[in-house]
């Protein structure tokens, strides 16, 4: 069973450009306010903010118990890699970023993890004729194949998404990672897929996930949900149900059953354990139906891919 | 066509901030006036209350002494400390009457610096989730809070900023046909639209259709001009840098309906600086009239009213951008 864990970015600090829904909290208020959490079982680590005292880091992971999921490098920063950092056409934010990232990759080893997951954020454009997109793969392929040849053994994820801060990322799609992974050649680089920035960017979750395993490259998973319009980090199953059920009965096919799901979920004006303590129960609900789907069954009607009897199935054997 | 008056969001000339990262650095609102005053072209702006009236005399005074004049008082109904769960619309009456407070006091504010206008954007007033809003509730509340604004004073007009989302995934007053329906609700001639272009096109209209509706019913009171992606979020780019065809249709029914109010903008300037991003802005919009006086606007007009010209009027427009 996969594990349940939350980006520590979500417990202190939830903002969007016109509202401030919660206060920071430092790293010991976080590991205070997760712990009333019903099932939490790690955090998605955010690097640098929850390393600058690593010994009290491995403190509290190990007086709560919590496990790591991944680290997550923020190549988006406030006054910093703001034209890109893997894309940037000045060599030395390039550099930066690596450095960055190989220290953190260290940092992760320290916390027992060999995961480290990145959202390139500012790495994409808002205007035509802003970016050469010919540089930028190029200027991106080099500092990838520098970063994962530092430590084979920690796996580099990125995370795609269509849009936000920018008008357009430059890693928008299943598509265009998975092509960017296999351009780089790194066995240890693939994709944290996101299932809001999946449906977001008009994909089927579950068809995604079957690409990136298929190329080997589907390395981790985010969950939350939202309205095809924007990224709005809602609780899992509240809009696209259905996703969310062909989704889980594809990760258990495709082998993803023991390792971690991670939350970006935005509690907003919501008490914020109050929040996750629904979004844990809700996925395993929304787990368990898709586990009791009759295999054989399911599959045989997707052989004669006929959506009548489908949709019959479902609403008459699933829920 | 019909030359605009053209105003600022004096807002976009401070620090700005996505979810993600902030941009541009603090100013007060005396270094974002003379900053505003400084931006060639532009001779209004719209300021926000009540961040930038704590001291209403020293704005007075550096109105008069930049020469611009006040397009709009913006009013803030989104503050979390007030409207955690609506303004217009808020189950609670304590939250509507603070709304109400607010606003009548940014309209008692725009009567007393010539103003006449107050806009707001009612972004709190919206809901994530299926069942998180009795639907019938808030839009009586809504109408009804309108409704006593408006009445407040005749003098100066309510102008509301239609969006479809954000922060809330859905914006009660998500469109011009929601908007069409309040100014019919509320039946008062003081009660208008703010048409945000942006906003229009993020919730799939088309301007120029937008602009004529409301024009029709006489509640096209202000506009902010933008642009964006058309897919779902609101950028605020510059005018015609995405939807340049749209824009120029919508210019052109602007001019057509007789809009004879303010070309205020909503522009992000991320990396540059405000001015900079105003003036293009500025520089866009007078290129899209000229263009269209060179495409020919009688021609185009006359062939917008035939059925099955669009052919025709592309190849109009072919054939008059390779003279240029």
């Amino acid at each position: 069973m996969n594990k349940l864990s939350i980006i520590t970015g979500f417990l202190g600090g939830v903002k969007n450009r016109y509202i401030t829904y919660e206060a920071d909290r430092d790293l010991i208020e976080k590991f205070k306010l997760a712990s009333k959490i019903k099932g939490l079982e790690g955090f998605e680590l955010c690097y640098p903010a929850d390393f600058s005292d690593p010994g009290l880091l491995k403190k509290l992971l190990s007086d709560y118990g919590y496990g790591v999921s991944a680290v997550n490098v923020r190549t988006r920063r406030t006054g910093k890699w703001w034209r890109g950092s893997f894309t940037s056409s000045d060599a030395q934010e390039r550099e930066d970023v690596v450095v960055e990232i190989k220290n953190a990759m260290d940092a992760a080893r320290e916390v027992g993890a060999t995961r480290i997951t990145t959202c390139p954020l500012n790495d994409g454009h808002d205007y035509v004729f802003e970016m050469n997109y010919i540089d930028a793969y190029r200027y991106a392929q080099e500092c990838f194949v520098e970063i994962c040849s530092h430590d084979p053994g920690v796996n580099i994820c990125i995370e795609y998404k269509w849009n936000d801060p920018r008008t357009r990322c430059f890693f928008a799609s299943a598509g265009e990672t998975v092509a960017f992974c296999n351009s780089v050649g790194a066995d240890n680089l693939g994709a944290t897929l996101d299932i809001g920035h999946s449906i977001q960017t008009g994909e089927r979750p579950a068809q995604a996930a079957a690409l990136l395993a298929q190329a080997g490259r589907l390395f981790y998973v985010h969950l939350n949900d939202n309205d095809r319009n924007f990224d709005w980090d809602h609780i899992p199953g509240a809009f696209n149900f259905w996703e969310f059920i062909e989704f889980f009965f594809y990760l258990r096919e495709l082998g993803y059953t023991d390792d971690w799901y991670a939350y970006d979920v935005m509690s907003k004006e919501i008490d914020t354990v109050e929040t996750f303590d629904t979004v844990f129960d809700v996925t395993r609900k929304l787990e368990q139906l898709a586990y009791d789907i009759d295999r054989p069954t399911v599959m045989d009607l997707m052989k004669e891919r006929n959506p009548a009897k489908v949709m019959r199935f479902l609403y008459e054997k699933v829920i | 066509m019909k030359r605009w008056r053209y105003t600022a969001n004096a807002s976009f000339y401070g620090l700005r901030r996505d979810r993600f990262t902030q941009y541009q650095p603090a100013a007060g609102v005396e270094e974002r006036i003379r900053n505003v005053a400084a931006t060639e072209g532009i001779s209004g702006i719209e300021l926000k209350y009540p961040f930038d009236f704590d001291n209403p005399k020293l704005v007075k005074d550096l109105l008069a002494e930049t020469g611009l004049e006040l397009s709009a008082v913006n009013v803030d109904i989104k503050d979390a400390t007030y409207f955690r769960f609506g303004a217009l619309s808020a189950q609670k009456s304590a939250a509507r009457d603070k709304a109400v407070e607010l606003l009548t006091a940014g309209m008692d504010l725009a009567a007393e610096l010539d103003a006449n206008l107050v806009s707001t954007c009612p972004l709190a007033d919206g809901y994530d989730y299926p069942f998180q809003v009795d639907f019938t509730d808030a839009w009586g509340y809504f109408t009804e809070t309108v409704s006593r604004i408006c009445r407040h004073r005749e003098d100066v007009r309510l102008a509301l900023e239609y969006q479809p989302h954000e922060p809330h995934s859905r914006i009660l007053l998500s469109n011009v046909g929601k908007m069409l329906h309040v100014c019919s609700e509320v039946d008062l001639p003081n009660i208008g639209a703010n048409f945000d272009v942006g906003h229009s096109f993020a919730a799939l209209e088309s301007p120029g259709e937008s602009a004529a509706l409301l024009a029709s019913q006489k509640r096209l009171f202000y506009l902010h001009s933008s642009d964006n992606t058309g897919d779902g979020g609101d950028w605020d780019m510059i005018s015609g840098s995405v939807h340049f065809w749209h824009w120029i249709e919508l210019l052109l029914t602007l001019d057509a309906v007789g809009y004879d109010g303010w070309i205020g903008a909503d522009i992000m300037p991320k990396f540059g600086t405000a001015r900079d991003f105003y003036i293009t802005n500025k520089k866009m919009i007078d290129s899209m009239i000229g263009l269209i006086e060179h495409l020919g606007e009688e021609e185009l007009r006359r062939l917008c009213g035939e059925d099955g010209s669009s052919a025709i009027i592309y190849e109009m427009f072919a054939d008059r951008l390779a003279s240029l």
